[in-house]
């Protein structure tokens, strides 16, 4: 059985990350009146609550998203909690330099809710894999990328009580297993040991650590002893966990739903890199844009494509535990 | 309501002031935005000095009025009308492009107290400007108990709004899909808390704005948007501060409002207005600022 922290709780039925962003949403709505949401034509989390109960709360700036990334940024310069709602291609993409100017710039208190991630039917336009790297760029912006509907649901209101620009990520499609107990901690800027070990370490992201948490029974198998780190926040980086696990294990292996450039693989290499350079694989998206794929229980074109599977994380441990021998062996 | 005489000609001698301002500020870098800072200049006067709520010791005041200044490279002349309010000490002139000043390259709300929005990148001030005034609305209607006091202030019956909120754009930058998007936005929410003006000085950088990318029939276009449009002269101070007036009066008709300011490109200034010059450096802005000095020293 493979040793678990306290605060795991994992049970194998799927969840929807957009569940907990709506719950902890609704709550911050009713505790809050400056809360508004800002609709682009693409619903909003318990929209049906707040038409029913918030409506002045909400605004419809339609199809426009530069002019509501515009809206919102005068929204919050007048005191409200603005936050939109939207793909990241086209909240944060479409609007980029309104994003940087109008609300980076100043640091507005506005939020962008986006999802984002490989996987889905919608093909090209809408299963973008950019978005991480094209925001972490952007100074003054924070990013969490929940992995299950508890944590979406303690990163939202987590995002709803700091001050300042945030993007949560939502990586909709595949659902997700329950991975974490209620009574998880989170913090903005903290990672999560999971699990520790001696042999390598994976840090995931997102629904990412679904798959990593499947690949532990893999490794506890092949007696391998893999610890498992989230990475909910992925800008800031937590440095020093990243170091942590450098040092427990001397092996990394980055998993995130996204383009390994400019992504997660790549800030955590240029942290091992600067302060305790270990053998790192980076598992994702390398440089290729997604399409539709089908998604059923026995079969997952996508995952098989992309290479997201935990079959793969287990392959990209044993190669980068390989890397990590062989380094050994040449010091000797 | 015709303004008296005296009211037109100290508005017209402060004018020439804020001119002197941005005539500092150009020699000190010998450099700047000179051609749509010259346009904008009567229009920022009869506005910080006759029409907008400001306070200049205290310009955090929770009801004064907005001034998003979309068109952000022509800063200098908010600069020099904020130093000859006393909101900055007159050395700041000198100060403009520099490291750490508070007279940043593009307007900056963050680097510069006194300013509304950091623009810069075109087209995109009337989207701000329509969330703050959309933001007046909702805290009006809003108005609901336990709220701390200053962020929605109780106003039972309104003739007139908290704040109005001003958004100054300028010709070229109507050609920016953003600005219609926020022109469609603005009247859906009937925002009539809005007023845009427009610096229709008919040239941007790379020639005249209409032959780049016509953006007439130009009054057409913001009616059928839905908004109350008027045109106007741009350096005819009566004119202005009449528009100005009259927006406010309309408040209660549910409608944004748009002045169309006629003006010329390096108005006054026989060299910028011939090159109608954008962006002006070294020679071309010192000879013009000497010309300037002496045409509208008459003040000092």
């Amino acid at each position: 059985m493979v040793k678990w922290n306290k605060y795991v709780q994992i049970e194998n039925k799927p969840q929807m990350v957009a569940a907990g962003v709506e719950k902890a949403m609704i709550a911050a709505a009713q505790k809050n009146p400056k809360v508004i949401a800002v609709l682009e034509d693409m619903g909003f989390p318990g929209i049906g609550w707040f038409t029913k109960n918030v409506p002045l709360q909400m605004v419809e700036v339609g199809i426009a998203e530069q002019n509501g990334a515009g809206v919102a940024a005068g929204l919050a310069a007048e005191g409200f909690i603005p936050v939109i709602n939207s793909f990241v291609f086209a909240a944060l993409g479409r609007a980029y330099n309104q994003v940087r100017q109008s609300i980076l710039v100043d640091r507005f208190n506005v939020k962008i809710i986006g999802r984002e991630g490989v996987w889905g039917e919608t093909g090209i336009s809408h299963n973008t894999v950019e978005g991480v790297a094209s925001a972490r760029v952007l100074p003054n912006l924070v990013i969490l990328n929940p992995s299950d509907a508890v944590e979406a649901e303690k990163a939202t209101e987590a995002m709803m009580q700091y001050i300042g620009p945030v993007l949560l990520r939502q990586e909709s499609s595949p659902p997700s297993i329950r991975i974490f107990a209620d009574d998880y901690p989170f913090d903005i800027g903290k990672a999560f040991f999971l699990k520790d070990g001696k042999d390598a370490a994976i840090i995931a992201t997102g629904y990412m650590l679904t798959e990593a948490v499947r690949a532990m029974d893999l490794f506890e198998k092949e007696g391998l002893d893999v610890a498992l780190v989230n990475m909910c926040t992925l800008k800031p980086l937590d440095k020093e966990a990243i170091i942590r696990a450098a040092q427990m294990t001397g092996a990394i292996v980055t998993a995130e739903n996204a383009s390994i450039i400019g992504g997660l693989g790549e800030g955590v290499a240029a942290i091992l890199a600067e302060n305790y350079p270990v053998p790192l694989e980076r598992v994702g998206v390398d440089d290729e844009f997604s399409q539709s794929g089908k998604i059923t229980p026995e079969k997952d074109e996508l995952k098989e494509h992309f290479r997201l599977d935990a079959k793969d994380l287990v392959a990209a441990v044993k190669k980068c535990i390989a890397k990590k021998e062989k380094l050994a062996k040449n010091r000797k | 309501m015709a303004h008296r005489d005296d009211l037109i000609r100290e508005l017209e001698d402060k004018a020439d002031k804020i001119r002197q301002n941005c005539f500092d500020i150009f020699a000190s870098t010998q450099m700047g935005h000179v051609g749509g800072t010259m346009s904008l200049i009567e229009i920022i006067t009869a506005m910080y000095f006759h029409h907008i709520k400001f306070d200049p010791k205290n310009f955090d005041w929770p009801e004064r009025d907005r001034v998003v200044l979309s068109k952000a490279h022509c800063c200098e002349v908010i600069y020099a009308a904020l130093v000859e309010l006393g909101v900055y000490p007159r050395e700041t002139l000198k100060t403009y492009y520099c490291f750490g000043s508070p007279f940043q390259g593009h307007a900056d709300r963050w680097c510069t107290p006194g300013i509304d929005f950091s623009g810069g990148s075109l087209g995109q001030g009337l989207s701000f400007a329509a969330g703050m005034a959309y933001a007046e609305k909702l805290k009006t209607a809003m108005n609901p108990p336990g709220i701390e006091q200053g962020f929605l202030p109780r106003y039972i019956i309104r003739y007139n709004p908290v704040y109005r909120t001003y958004a100054i754009l300028g010709d070229g930058e109507c050609q920016e899909g953003q600005t219609w998007e926020a022109a469609m936005f603005a009247s859906k929410y009937k925002l009539d808390n809005l007023i845009a003006i427009v610096d229709y000085n008919k040239f941007s950088l790379d020639g005249p704005t209409n032959d780049i990318l016509p953006i007439e029939p130009f009054a057409k276009k913001w009616e059928a948007f839905g908004w109350w449009v008027t045109e106007i002269d741009g350096h005819d101070m009566r004119q202005i501060v009449d528009a100005l007036d009259l927006t406010s009066r309309l408040y209660g008709d549910n409608k944004p409002k748009c002045i169309i300011a006629h003006t010329v490109k390096g108005y006054g200034i026989t060299n910028w207005e011939a090159a109608h010059m954008h962006l002006g450096r070294g020679e071309h802005v010192m000879k013009g600022v000497q010309e300037g000095r002496k045409k509208y020293g008459k003040v000092e």
